[in-house]
């Protein structure tokens, strides 16, 4: 490819680098906590 | 990347030089190899030389040809090569995917494109470089892509798929376009361009 002369340089030091942000694997949902009794658990 | 052919005795006379934290996003084709089953796939040069860009991480350009300066060099032309403007990419040699590509690090803009350092592809899509040669980024979508030695992948519409086959360059095996297509923004966990 035949791009011609060079114009100007650029130094881009960009404030996050732009990969995809595929992120740490999800944590295993909170365990959903048994449901209480009215007036509370049995003895 | 590119070859260290000198453009100019003083190619750094009347250079500005800029700073920018904003990566530069332009135009750029590769090239497509993977398995027979479409797997593996990995994006690299249309030249057929330097190396395949690996998914997830930071393309960095080197200089093949001299290795004593870091690439972009003013007075070679080694870098990751990319434009402002798709048409200059018609011309380029057997292109698979068009995309967007950002670009950072020491940038070289030249009149119709850039050197860059450092690159990764933000979108991109298969094309049948038939298509792409003749009608821009317009052309239809491929609907296959050819598996040919070398683990070389070609995108085509079913015309030149066509033709391919009537001049005995029929691929060893033909998988399904959109698939791979899928697949390849998966694998570099991109967004299709939307042209």
């Amino acid at each position: 490819m035949n791009i011609g002369q060079p114009k100007r340089i650029i130094e881009i030091e960009p404030a996050s680098i732009p990969l995809p942000d595929t992120g740490p694997p999800l944590a295993e949902p909170a365990p959903v906590p048994e449901p209480v009794p009215e007036g509370g658990r049995e003895p | 990347m590119s070859h260290g052919r000198r453009l100019a005795e003083r190619p750094d006379v009347g250079i500005r030089i800029e700073h920018s934290e904003e990566p530069l996003v332009a135009w750029r084709t590769w090239a497509l190899s993977g398995s027979s089953h479409g797997d593996n796939l990995l994006l690299r040069p249309v030249n057929a030389r330097g190396h395949a860009w690996v998914p997830g991480e930071v393309a960095e350009a080197r200089c093949e040809r001299h290795w004593t300066h870091t690439a972009p060099e003013l007075g070679c032309l080694c870098g990751f090569h990319a434009s402002p403007a798709f048409d200059v990419l018609r011309r380029m040699r057997s292109p698979a995917v068009l995309g967007r590509v950002a670009l950072w690090g020491r940038v070289i803009e030249h009149d119709r494109g850039y050197r860059a350092r450092f690159a990764y592809p933000q979108r991109v899509r298969l094309i049948c470089q038939f298509c792409f040669w003749q009608h821009g980024p317009l052309a239809n979508a491929p609907t296959a892509v050819g598996w040919y030695p070398r683990r070389r992948l070609i995108p085509m519409c079913d015309e030149h798929l066509a033709v391919s086959r009537t001049l005995a360059q029929a691929p060893r095996r033909v998988l399904d376009a959109p698939t791979l297509d899928q697949r390849l923004r998966s694998t570099y966990a991109v967004d299709l361009l939307a042209v």
